[in-house]
């Protein structure tokens, strides 16, 4: 039996201890809102928070989570309400299939916590573990630097706007 | 509106499981398809839809007719009726539409999305339900209040009259008695409040919280999952298996010879998961196992010889390259690519009392439910299909094999199934973007005017295996699976020696004003299943042919934009966007290390040209801004166009510098994210979008974004190293 907190909660599996965490989300406590993308790191899409951390939850197995705290997309903000990244992935249309963004939005809110004001460069390091096939990229990073404080970022210059 | 009509429709959203009470609009449109449903014979010309559902608490719901992968179809569709009903878009409840053939694409004439269709082929339609039921709603309520139409105007869900609002939903219980009008009249353009006007996509907030509902995330009583074990090479049949060890895992319920292999159920997907990969299996071998990527070119470059079948031919060829001052002819290589949306491959089937069900996310319910019905021996009519949003499509999921494994599984282990594909699954088991090799050979004369373009393409055809894997769902169970691969092997062989497959060579010929051409296709298939790739033809044909104008341009002594505006005089769409790029090209500030290549391409009837800004750094290609110019006719959301240009420029960037597929022993080498990089945020250029404004009919906007990425970015390296690179991806010597 490995008990861990779920955002806060206390919870039990007799999952076999090799499960990765991701499996167990979805399939013991139906928290739906990680995904599955690659089962091997590489894609960001099961990232959740363990002990504050981003950590690809594809490739982690319960055991490794034991009496840690767990947090999913659906932990991230207080009930009826939306973190700040929540708000500005609305605000700027960030998804597109929408597939990644769980995980997406779990790297970013980390890199944010550890970080408040984080830069362009630091944006990019930190994102890169995260897949996005649909190439929301462009404003994945502007969200994040809007509530890192950072907004006026290079990518809507003189060349940009203009309809002609 | 007919009786019989009504009472079909009463059944069908019954059957469909649209709850509640309401009016449910249906409409009528003049011009019907051939592919009406039975009942509307009897009105004649009229072909009936069901899109809206209006509350008398007005609560408005609308049945989203296609697929939503990410390409903003929800919310484009539901503005389309929305704009017109007056009703703002994120007010409406937005459904999947279940099977019914009011639901079909008008451009295909069944329910699929792709091709770039969506927002064009609805364009008139869904407006003209939303005005049709605002009509039928203004005269009930004219009727109700006393007050003649004229003194009636709308807002908001709201009808207007002497300083009140009522609310539509007062009047829906009155509207149903009206008959529904053939044609109210739409909006002019200038009225519009919601076309052509920038607000959120009305799926961000569910796509920001986890709690939007992809395939993978159904859940139902009882489910057990399903992970199959194919052979790795396409085409190959199971030998003889053993599954002792397969099951001695905890959780393991059933092992079970399928039809692309063995599937191992248990009740958990991580259990089904390590049964399946304890299983030991031999598999009989089909000839492509011998074949690898080496000799797959050697194969193809031998086809390049032969002669092949014409199409696209004009003028006199001969004379053309006799009035040509410089020719120039080169050959041009792509690789197999896999599609790898975010999402794999996942279908959930329950059985259940005679009658079953699907979730899934597919370009096509339509086929799903026909898949199921076809392998369980269902009527289809037995047979609920649910669509679900999709962790992207690109083309991949217009064919659902795993529809058919899960109901298999279903059928032989009485238990409601989950399949789920794992991402190796995905990229080794798959249906691919075909490899090409083509050869260019074309001549400009002094004035720099194209005189002649001969152009051949070799490789596999795009469409049989696709059409293959959809008839089996779309005919009658009745028609055998005999009859089916008989059907199939016709358009195959229809494809090698009598007829071109248009979308094998789309796009590699159609752009530039040659009065003399020829277009040749010699059909080299080894067997690895093909399909629709995002872009499709064009996502390999305008690498060969933009590349291809840049050294022509060279040899005129012409820059790259004034060459393409010479020879583009018949195609006024495409010679303003190239104009317009160009403008901006030469307003373009330099940086030093930076260089600068030009595209333009036409596809899904939209015109777009690129401006890649890249350098090399120790023969590393890096893309640092794209400028994209795309005439669209009217951008009904001109940010998710916008949105829809950035990600085909991703999606194109990571075929243009990392996507590859290998054969090794006729399986595909590269099995993840690893080996199959995908673009990362740290590789993402800054893309520019320009929308010309139009007011023409809108085009396609999914798909036209993508082809000339490749080639503005090869133009660039030329112009950074002075290497020409004519095969993707682009790998500097």
């Amino acid at each position: 039996m490995i008990e861990f907190t779920l955002y806060g909660i206390r919870v039990q599996t007799d999952e076999s201890p090799d499960t990765p965490l991701l499996w167990a989300v979805r399939d013991t406590f139906k928290l739906k809102g990680s995904k599955f993308g690659c089962g091997a790191g590489f894609c960001g899409s099961c990232t959740m928070h363990v002990d504050g951390e981003a950590v690809r939850t594809c490739v982690l197995p319960i055991a490794a989570v034991a009496g840690k705290a767990v947090t999913t997309i659906e932990g991230l903000a207080e009930p009826d309400q939306l973190h700040p990244l929540q708000e500005a992935w609305v605000s700027h249309s960030v998804p597109q299939c929408g597939y990644c963004q769980p995980g997406q939005i779990m790297s970013a809110a980390a890199l944010l916590a550890r970080n408040p004001n984080a830069n362009e460069a630091e944006v990019e390091s930190a994102m890169a573990g995260n897949i996005c096939r649909c190439g929301c990229y462009p404003r994945i990073k502007q969200a994040i630097l809007s509530v890192a404080g950072q907004a006026s970022g290079p990518s809507l210059d003189d060349l940009a706007t203009e309809v002609s | 509106m007919d009786g019989l009509v009504n009472v079909s429709r009463r059944r069908f959203l019954k059957a469909s499981g649209v709850a509640g009470g309401g009016l449910v609009v249906g409409f009528t449109l003049t011009g019907c398809s051939s592919s009406a449903p039975p009942v509307v014979r009897l009105e004649g010309d009229f072909v009936p839809n069901a899109f809206l559902q209006i509350t008398p608490e007005n609560h408005f719901r609308f049945y989203c007719p296609r697929d939503e992968m990410g390409q903003g179809v929800n919310t484009g569709l539901t503005t389309l009726v929305a704009e017109e009903l007056d009703v703002a878009p994120w007010e409406i409840e937005v459904l999947w539409a279940g099977v019914h053939s009011d639901y079909a694409n008008p451009e295909f004439g069944v329910q699929g999305t792709g091709g770039s269709t969506s927002i064009k082929a609805h364009y008139r339609q869904l407006r003209q339900v939303g005005a049709n039921v605002r009509a039928v709603l203004l005269e009930a309520a004219a009727g109700q209040l006393g007050r003649p139409v004229a003194a009636l105007s709308t807002e908001d869900g709201h009808v207007l009259v002497d300083g009140e609002r009522h609310p539509y939903g007062h009047f829906v219980a009155a509207a149903a008695a009206f008959a529904m009008p053939a044609e109210a009249p739409l909006k002019p353009a200038s009225e519009f409040k919601y076309i052509g006007k920038e607000f959120a996509r009305i799926d961000a907030l569910e796509k920001s919280t986890g709690t939007a509902e992809f395939g993978i995330d159904i859940d139902v009583p009882g489910l057990h999952h399903g992970v199959v074990r194919r052979c790795p090479v396409a085409g190959g049949a199971l030998k003889s298996f053993r599954d002792d060890k397969a099951r001695s895992v905890p959780g393991i319920t059933d092992v079970v010879e399928i039809g692309s292999g063995v599937a191992v159920v248990a009740d958990r997907y991580w259990a089904a998961k390590k049964g399946a990969q304890a299983l030991e299996v031999e598999w009989s071998l089909p000839p492509l196992a011998s074949l690898d990527t080496e000799r797959l070119q050697a194969d193809y470059r031998v086809g390049l010889d032969r002669d092949g079948d014409v199409t696209g031919e004009r003028g006199d060829l001969d004379a053309g390259f006799r009035q040509a001052s410089q020719v120039v002819d080169n050959e041009y290589w792509a690789p197999y690519l896999a599609h790898a949306p975010m999402e794999p491959m996942n279908a959930v089937v329950r059985i259940e009392g005679g009658e079953a069900d699907v979730w899934t996310g597919s370009q096509g319910i339509v086929a799903a439910q026909g898949l199921v019905a076809r392998y369980s021996g269902l009527e289809k009519s037995k047979v609920r299909a649910h669509n679900t949003y999709l962790g992207g499509g690109f083309g991949r999921r217009a064919t659902l094999t795993h529809v058919i494994e899960a109901t298999q599984l279903a059928v032989a282990t009485g238990k409601p199934i989950k399949v789920l594909w794992s991402r190796e699954d995905d990229i080794q088991s798959g249906i691919y973007r075909p490899a090409s090799l083509m050869r260019i050979k074309a001549g400009v004369d002094d004035a720099g005017r194209l005189t002649a373009w001969q152009a051949k393409r070799v490789g596999g055809n795009i469409t049989p295996d696709t059409l293959g894997n959809m008839m089996p769902a779309l005919l009658p169970g009745a028609v055998g699976d005999g009859v089916i691969d008989w059907m199939v092997g016709l358009a195959d062989g229809a494809f090698d020696g009598w007829v071109v497959d248009h979308s094998s060579i789309e796009g590699l010929y159609e752009d530039y004003d040659t009065p003399n051409r020829e277009v040749r296709h010699v059909t080299v298939n080894h067997g690895l299943p093909l399909t629709f790739w995002r872009s499709v033809g064009h996502s390999y044909t305008a690498f060969a042919k933009e590349t291809m104008m840049d050294e022509l341009a060279a040899k005129a002594g012409l820059d790259a934009v004034e060459f393409r505006l010479r020879n583009t005089q018949d195609k006024p769409r495409l010679h303003n966007v190239i104009r317009v790029a160009g403008e901006r090209l030469r307003q373009w500030p330099r940086r030093p290390g930076r260089h600068l290549g030009f595209a333009a391409h036409s596809s899904f009837s939209t015109d777009v040209a690129e401006v890649a800004e890249v350098s090399v750094d120790n023969g590393a290609i890096k893309v640092h801004r794209v400028l994209c110019v795309v005439d669209c006719g009217v951008a009904v959301n001109p940010d998710i166009v916008r949105a829809q240009m950035e990600g085909s420029v991703m999606y194109g960037l990571t075929a243009a510098l990392h996507g590859e597929l290998d054969l090794e022993n006729g399986a595909i080498k590269q099995s993840n994210f690893h080996d199959y990089p995908i673009l990362r945020m740290n590789e993402a250029p800054a893309v520019d979008v320009v929308i010309i404004d139009s007011t023409e009919e809108p085009t396609g906007v999914g798909e036209p974004g993508l082809p000339p990425i490749a080639p503005a970015v090869a133009n660039a390296v030329f112009a950074a190293t002075g290497q020409r690179l004519r095969s993707l991806p682009l790998k500097l010597a």
